[in-house]
C-alpha cells in the first residue's frame, strides 16, 4: 500500500462517515471508496459487486474476484446524561470501542471537579442539548443522575426519537417511579419498557467501575444485535 | 470486521514510517471454520520484526512475522498467505482452533 493511500484512509476516518478501502489482492494497489466518488480503472469492472458489499457493510473478498473490500461503519453516538463518577469508567470502557460519546452535565461542579480527557462534554441542561445536535435511531442514551430533573427531559427526548438504547441508572424502586411519571406524561407501556432500567447487565457488583462495566456489556450487546438486523 | 473508527493501529503505521522504519501490513482476508480472528484484523511489523496488532490468537504471528521480514527485504510488494490445517506447515505454526485462513501482507512505501 502506499503511504498516500494509508494518509488518505487516516484523514477519512476523521470524518467519522461510512467509508470502505478497496484492495485489489492480485496487483496490491488499494485505494478508498464511497458512493458517488469515481473509482479508478484497477476496480470499475466490479463496480456493481463493490456497491453491494458496502450497501451490505460486507467484508471480505467479493466473490469470484481478487477485490478485497473493508467497510469502515460510522460509529454509533452514544450520549451519557451525568459527568458521573461512573461516567469516568465507562469512558474508560467505551475508548477502544466504535462508539462516539458526549457527555452532558448541567452543573458545572461536576464537570470541572470529575477528570475527563479528549472527550466531548458539554455544560447545559439536556433540552438544550438535544436542540442542537442530529439524533436518530442509531443514537444510545445512558442516564446517570438519578435526578428526575436532569435524566428525564433526556430520557423523554429518546423514547420520542426511538433510540436503539436508553439506559437509565436507579434502583428498581428509583425506575418504578420513573416510569410512573412517564405514564402521566402520556408514554404508553412499550415505549416505556424500552428503557432499560436499572441499567445494565447482572454483574452482581457495586462499584463504579462494575457498574460501567455491566452498562458497557449491555450496550455493546444491544450496538451489535442492532447492526446484525441493519445487514439484513 | 468492520474497521473501528476507534483502531489507531494505521496511524501507528505512520508514525514508524515516520520514524524512518520499514513497515509491512498483515490483513485477515479470508476465514473459513473457527479460526479466532475476524476478516480486516491487522498486524503492522518492522524490518527488526517488532510487531502491533494481532491476526490470530497467536497462532500464525511468528509465520507472518517471518513473511513480512522476507517482504521487507525482497523486491516484491505483496504476497497472500494461505494457512490451513491440512498444510503441513500450518502444523508447524499451529493453528490449533481448526480454522483456516488467509492474510494478505504488503509493504507500506
Amino acid at each position: 500500500m502506499k503511504i498516500e493511500t494509508l494518509k488518505e484512509i487516516i484523514k477519512k476516518k476523521l470524518s467519522n462517515e461510512q467509508f470502505a478501502v478497496l484492495t485489489n489482492l492480485s496487483n496490491g494497489s488499494s485505494e478508498i471508496f464511497k458512493l458517488g466518488i469515481p473509482i479508478s480503472k484497477n476496480f470499475i469492472n466490479y463496480k456493481n459487486e463493490i456497491e453491494n458489499y458496502y450497501n451490505l457493510k460486507k467484508n471480505g473478498i467479493i466473490d469470484g474476484t481478487e477485490i478485497l473490500i473493508q467497510n469502515y461503519i460510522k460509529p454509533v453516538e452514544v450520549i451519557i446524561v451525568g459527568a458521573v463518577h461512573i461516567t469516568q469508567y465507562l469512558i474508560e470502557f467505551l475508548k477502544d470501542l466504535n462508539f462516539n460519546v458526549t457527555i452532558v452535565d448541567p452543573r458545572e461542579f461536576f464537570i470541572t471537579k470529575q477528570k475527563f480527557q479528549n472527550i466531548k462534554i458539554t455544560n447545559e441542561w439536556p433540552e438544550e442539548f438535544f436542540k442542537k445536535i442530529a439524533t436518530n435511531s442509531n443514537t444510545a442514551l445512558i442516564t446517570l443522575t438519578h435526578d428526575p430533573k436532569i435524566d428525564e427531559p433526556a430520557l423523554k427526548y429518546a423514547l420520542k426519537q426511538k433510540f436503539f438504547y436508553i439506559g437509565a441508572l436507579g434502583s428498581k424502586k428509583t425506575h418504578e417511579k420513573r416510569c410512573g411519571r412517564l405514564k402521566e406524561d402520556g408514554f404508553n407501556d412499550e415505549e416505556i419498557s424500552s428503557i432499560l432500567g436499572p441499567i445494565g447487565i447482572k454483574l452482581g457488583g457495586k462499584s463504579a467501575p462494575e457498574i460501567a462495566l455491566s452498562i458497557v456489556a449491555q450496550l455493546v450487546y444491544e450496538t451489535n444485535k442492532l447492526l446484525l438486523n441493519s445487514k439484513n | 470486521m468492520t474497521q473501528s473508527f476507534k483502531n489507531t493501529i494505521l496511524e501507528e503505521a505512520i508514525s514508524w514510517i515516520e520514524s524512518g522504519q520499514q513497515v509491512a501490513l498483515a490483513t485477515v482476508v479470508e476465514t473459513w471454520g473457527s479460526s479466532p480472528f475476524q476478516i480486516g484484523s491487522k498486524m503492522i511489523i518492522n524490518g527488526k520484526g517488532n510487531f502491533l496488532g494481532s491476526v490470530s490468537g497467536g497462532c500464525v504471528e511468528t509465520s507472518v512475522i517471518a513473511e513480512c521480514l522476507e517482504l521487507i527485504k525482497n523486491k516484491n510488494s505483496f504476497k497472500k498467505i494461505d494457512f490451513k490445517v491440512s498444510d503441513e506447515n500450518a502444523w508447524d505454526v499451529g493453528l490449533a482452533c481448526g480454522g483456516e485462513m488467509t492474510v494478505f501482507i504488503e509493504k507500506i512505501n
